[in-house]
């Protein structure tokens, strides 16, 4: 091996590094397919699949507790986009393209890649920290051996919280930055509200809010499948949790960006504008 | 192949760990009613085999029964219905750290059966008076010392009635009076209620107290079994050596010069 040529070794580590990925998506596959199996099979024996309190406790760490983080930086996010473009448009006297540029990019692209992001970081890292954690004091296993299943306890009611409140809080983005840039309009560009609302109505089509809304639940989907697979995955200890945490939060935002891309290219081949 | 009539059988286990052989042609009987004690080194693989019994891992090769089914080609489903039948005390007794006491014991309870919350309340306070935690309940798993956990774990493990219960080290750590509250409820639980239990330790003192049956696992098999009195008279050097806690012997040839050329 030692003396094996180096673009040999290049293409050994190339080869090496795609087997690692591929197991892992398929790991990752199998994780959710196996989570829907495990709660479908309870449901079809006629029983809730976990509880409701469980639920809410996550539905209110995920969602409610991230709406002033995701309604602040879309806030801001919205000051700047109308700002920057704004006088780039004036140069021109399309100032009153702000409104649909903010409405049209933010509910289409920028409210759920943003809230994505926000949440990979804020609540994927809770969830395979705290899993991690759960993994490692065997406690996982000490649910596992009652007769638990623990993908049905544990991931179900996170991964459900996450797919069902990342539209709601890609809203929160959105309707954030449209205000945000609604106020800039008015202060900068002489666009009064009214004026503002009617610009934002002609631009926005149905089209685009439901595109946006089906991309967020995609990435609560993705982001909790991520976060509780890397938890539950776990070894090595308390370093590990570290470990895990990071690259739970590193893999749940790069799949988002290339999800986005990946619907973004399918959409547009399929529904040129 | 025959359906064994035991309560537990290990048929012929090989079990690696990538380079670690832990164990290697491992076979053992567990008749109903049995409180059978597995002694052996730290590493030994005395854990492994509980969790074989559980499914919790699977074996290189070889076949585990509980009752009637064989653990090692049951289907998930039919596995976690199995293990409602086995309790399971860990080591560290592996407690939710965030459900306090009471929710801990109680969830085994409310997600596998259909008890109303006053049924669930009642068995749990049972089950706590038991292993005397009851004014505990409300505590959380951190604010509990080693034996009290241990406590609530075996609560937790008998709170389904299981027929057959699993200790690891169920008395390692604790003061002599705990491990002997412990020791008594195992040997209570078995005359009173049935119940079969396994236990693995190394604790010489707690391992005679409970046992009616005692096995000595080394290198990855069962190199002696037998009642605890004639266990005790053993002439296996290894058991020997392993009951008087002496250096000299089979156990640590080899690794001892190491040690003490260092």
């Amino acid at each position: 091996m030692a003396n094996a040529n180096p673009p040999v070794l290049v293409a050994q580590g190339i080869g090496h590094l795609g087997r690692n990925f591929l197991r892992e998506v398929g790991s990752m596959f199998w994780f959710i397919v196996n989570t829907f199996e495990e709660t479908f099979e309870r449901i079809q024996h006629g029983r809730v699949p976990f509880r409701a309190a469980s639920f809410f406790r996550h539905t209110q760490r995920a969602g409610v507790d991230s709406v002033p983080l995701v309604g602040l930086v879309s806030f801001f996010l919205g000051l700047t986009m109308a700002l920057l473009t704004g006088y780039q448009l004036q140069r021109f006297g399309t100032q009153r393209l702000i409104p649909g540029l903010v409405a049209i990019g933010f509910t289409r692209e920028l409210g759920p890649l943003i809230t994505g992001i926000m949440l990979a970081a804020r609540i994927g890292a809770a969830f395979t920290a705290e899993l991690g954690t759960m993994q490692v004091s065997e406690e996982v296993e000490a649910i596992e051996a009652m007769g638990i299943g623990p993908l049905r306890f544990l991931v179900a009611p996170r991964m459900l919280a996450l797919f069902l409140l990342m539209p709601c809080l890609s809203t929160v983005s959105n309707i954030a930055a449209i205000g945000a840039s609604s106020l800039i309009c008015k202060a900068y560009f002489s666009i009064a509200f009214p004026y503002f609302l009617d610009l934002v109505k002609d631009s926005l089509l149905i089209r685009d809010i439901i595109t946006g809304i089906l991309k967020s639940f995609l990435f609560g989907l993705l982001i909790a499948a991520i976060a509780c697979y890397r938890g539950l995955t776990v070894k090595g200890g308390a370093a590990g949790v570290g470990t895990s945490t990071t690259s739970s939060v590193v893999t749940a935002i790069t799949t988002v960006i290339g999800f986005d891309t990946l619907y973004n290219v399918v959409y547009t081949t399929f529904y040129p504008t | 192949m025959t359906t064994p009539t035991h309560m537990v059988e290990l048929r012929d286990v090989y079990m690696q760990f990538e380079e670690k052989k832990v164990l290697d042609g491992f076979s053992l009987k567990v008749e109903p009613e049995e409180r059978l004690v597995i002694m052996g080194q730290t590493g030994s693989g005395k854990s492994t085999i509980l969790r074989l019994i559980l499914g919790t891992l699977r074996p290189t090769s070889g076949s585990v029964f509980f009752k009637q089914f064989e653990i090692t080609r049951l289907q998930r489903r039919k596995l976690q219905q199995v293990r409602r039948h086995i309790g399971m005390v860990y080591q560290y007794s592996s407690l939710l750290s965030s459900r306090t006491v009471r929710d801990n014991v109680a969830l085994p309870l409310e997600e596998l059966t259909d008890k109303s919350r006053d049924e669930i309340d009642k068995i749990v306070d049972e089950k706590l008076d038991l292993v005397g935690m009851k004014d505990s309940k409300d505590l959380l798993p951190e604010e509990l010392s080693g034996g009290m956990k241990k406590r609530v774990a075996l609560a937790r493990a008998l709170v389904l009635e299981p027929e057959l219960i699993l200790l690891d080290e169920p008395s390692a750590g604790l003061d002599p009076v705990i491990a002997s509250v412990i020791d008594e409820l195992i040997i209570s639980l078995s005359e009173k209620s049935k119940v079969t239990s396994i236990t693995v330790t190394h604790e010489m003192d707690s391992a005679f107290r409970i046992a009616t049956r005692m096995g000595m696992l080394y290198q990855g098999k069962i190199i002696e079994e037998a009642e605890p009195e004639k266990f005790k008279q053993s002439k296996n050097p290894v058991v020997a050596q392993f009951l008087s806690g002496s250096t000299e012997g089979p156990i640590l040839e080899g690794s001892l010069d190491a040690i003490t050329k260092k």
